[in-house]
C-alpha cells in the first residue's frame, strides 16, 4: 500500500513538473511570437505621450482589455506605431531586431501579470468597450481600447535599465 | 586578490571616464526657403549680381511662432541631455564680441590682432544643423502646420534625419498646434540622431580633411619627392598614411590635384592616446596632428592645421 502511494505521489509530481514546463514553454512561445495585434495612433499633443487605439484578445472582456494594454506597451517598445494623417510614425524604442531575445528574462518580468508595464499606461475611460470595439469571436473576446502610453517615461525606464542606449550615452 | 580586483576596477573606471567622445553641438537654423518666403533676407549687390542672404537675427526677433517651435525643440533635446545651442544667443555673443574687440587695447595701447580670415571664421556654427521650415495653412476658421525638419551633418553635408508632415487641421490656438507638430516628429527625429550616433560609435567619426598648398611650397602635390630614400608622388604618400590610420582604411579621395587634395568620408577613431599615453577623445584636428608632424619632419617644410569644427580640418603645406 505504502509503495503504491509513493508511486502515485511520484507520478503526480512528475506530471505537474511536465505541466509547469509545458506552460512555461507555451508562455515563452507566445511571448516570442507576439506579433498579431492591431494598433493605430489617434493623436499626439500631450508632451511625452501617445494616444492610441489598440486591440486585445482574451477569454473574457477583462482579459482582452489587459491584453490590449500589454499590446500598447509592446508596440511602443518593439514594433513602433504606424503614421496617421495627423501624426508621423513612432519608431520602436528598441530598434535592434534581437532586443527581445537578448533580454528575454527582463521583458518576461516586465510584462508579467501586474508587472511594471502597467505604470506606462493611462486608460482614458474605465468603462467596458462597447459597439464595434467589443466583438465576440471564437474562443473569447476581441476588444479595442483607447489608451495613453507614457512613451517618454517608458523610454527613460529602458535607458536607465540598460536595455537601450540614451541619446547622450558615450559623450 | 580582492585588492587587485578593486584597483583594476578603479583603473577601468578612470579610463572610461577619460574615454568620453567629443560631444557634437546642435543648433536650430531657420531654412533658407523659410527666410526667403517671409522676407527675412538681406539684399547685396556684388559684381552686378543681386544676392539674398538669410537674415537669421531678424527672423528670430520677429517671428514668434519660430521662437515657439525652437523652444519646444530645445525642451525635448534638453530632456535627452543634449541641450541645443541657441542661434539667437550666438549671434548676440558675436555682436558683443565684435564691439569689445574693436574697443580693446592693452596697457601699452596695442590692439588685438585678427586677420580677415580669422574674423570670417568667427561666426555662429554647430556640428549638426537642424534646418527648420514651417508654414501655416489656413482653411476657413481652421489652420494646419506644415513642417520640414532636416538634421544635417555640417561637415559631410549628409542628411542624418529628415522629417516632414502636416499637423492637425484644427481651430485650436496656434501655439498648441505648433506644440503638437513638434510632438509628432520628435521621436522619429531622435531615432535618426540615435542611428547617426550609433553608427559613429561603431564605425568612427566621419570627417573631411583638405590639404592646401601655399605658393612657397617647394613641390606640387603631384610631384615625385624623396621620402625615406624612395620616390613617391606626395598625394600617394599621403593616401597611404590615411590607409594606415583611418578606421578599417575607410576614406574617399574627393579631389587630388597639383595644389589641393581633399579627403571625404574619412572614418576616424573616437579615442586615441596622447603623448603621455592617456586615452583621450579626438576630433579631426587631433587626428591629423601625426600627419602634420610627419610632413614637417620628412619634407622639412612648414605645415599648419586649421580646425573648422569637430569634423573638418585644413592642412596647409608651405606655410602656416
Amino acid at each position: 500500500m505504502k509503495q503504491i502511494l509513493t508511486m502515485v505521489f511520484a507520478a503526480v509530481l512528475l506530471l505537474s513538473g511536465f505541466n509547469a514546463d509545458a506552460q512555461n514553454k507555451a508562455r515563452r512561445k507566445s511571448f516570442s511570437s507576439w506579433e498579431n495585434y492591431e494598433i493605430a495612433i489617434e493623436k499626439v499633443g500631450t508632451p511625452g505621450t501617445k494616444f492610441v487605439k489598440v486591440w486585445g484578445f482574451g477569454k473574457n472582456v477583462d482579459a482582452a482589455v489587459m491584453a490590449a494594454k500589454m499590446n500598447a506597451v509592446h508596440a511602443c517598445i518593439f514594433r513602433g506605431i504606424p503614421a496617421s494623417t495627423t501624426a508621423m510614425a513612432t519608431p520602436p524604442i528598441c530598434s535592434h531586431p534581437d532586443a527581445l531575445t537578448s533580454n528575454q528574462d527582463y521583458f518576461e518580468d516586465f510584462f508579467s501579470e501586474g508587472g511594471p508595464y502597467l505604470a506606462y499606461i493611462n486608460m482614458t475611460t474605465d468603462g467596458v468597450p462597447s459597439g464595434t470595439d467589443n466583438r465576440k469571436v471564437k474562443g473569447g473576446y476581441k476588444v479595442a481600447i483607447y489608451v495613453q502610453v507614457l512613451y517618454d517615461n517608458l523610454k527613460k525606464k529602458l535607458e536607465n535599465d540598460g536595455i537601450v542606449r540614451g541619446l547622450s550615452d558615450g559623450f | 586578490m580582492k585588492r587587485a580586483i578593486i584597483i583594476a576596477a578603479l583603473l577601468l573606471t578612470t579610463t572610461l571616464g577619460w574615454s568620453q567622445a567629443k560631444k557634437p553641438t546642435i543648433m536650430v537654423v531657420p531654412s533658407d526657403a523659410y527666410c526667403e518666403r517671409n522676407g527675412y533676407v538681406q539684399h547685396f549687390k556684388t559684381m552686378g549680381d543681386e544676392l539674398d542672404v538669410p537674415d537669421y537675427a531678424k527672423a528670430l526677433k520677429q517671428d514668434v511662432d519660430m521662437r515657439d517651435l525652437i523652444a519646444h525643440m530645445a525642451e525635448f533635446m534638453a530632456q535627452n541631455n543634449f541641450p541645443l545651442q541657441s542661434l539667437e544667443q550666438e549671434l548676440k555673443r558675436l555682436q558683443t564680441e565684435d564691439a569689445e574687440m574693436a574697443m580693446m587695447t592693452g596697457k601699452t595701447g596695442s590692439e588685438i590682432d585678427e586677420t580677415p580670415v580669422e574674423r570670417l571664421r568667427r561666426n555662429a556654427k554647430a556640428d549638426i544643423i537642424l534646418d527648420l521650415d514651417y508654414q501655416i495653412e489656413r482653411n476657413g476658421p481652421r489652420q494646419q502646420v506644415r513642417f520640414n525638419l532636416q538634421a544635417i551633418d555640417a561637415y559631410s553635408s549628409k542628411i542624418i534625419s529628415g522629417n516632414t508632415g502636416l499637423g492637425t487641421n484644427s481651430g485650436a490656438p496656434l501655439p498648441l498646434l505648433l506644440g503638437e507638430v513638434v510632438e509628432s516628429f520628435k521621436d522619429n527625429f531622435l531615432r535618426g540622431l540615435q542611428n547617426h550616433f550609433d553608427d559613429m560609435f561603431r564605425n568612427g567619426r566621419e570627417v573631411t580633411v583638405t590639404i592646401l598648398k601655399y605658393g612657397n611650397c617647394p613641390f606640387d602635390f603631384d610631384d615625385d619627392i624623396e621620402i625615406d630614400g624612395d620616390d613617391y608622388e606626395f598625394r600617394d604618400w599621403v593616401e597611404e598614411w590615411f590607409q594606415d590610420n583611418t578606421k578599417e582604411g575607410r576614406f574617399s579621395t574627393d579631389a587630388a590635384s597639383a595644389n589641393r587634395i581633399r579627403f571625404t568620408q574619412v572614418r576616424i577613431p573616437l579615442y586615441s592616446q596622447n603623448r603621455k599615453g592617456r586615452d583621450v577623445a579626438i576630433d579631426a584636428n587631433d587626428f591629423v596632428k601625426p600627419l602634420v608632424r610627419e610632413i614637417k619632419q620628412k619634407l622639412n617644410v612648414p605645415v599648419g592645421a586649421t580646425p573648422r569644427g569637430l569634423g573638418d580640418v585644413w592642412i596647409t603645406v608651405g606655410d602656416k
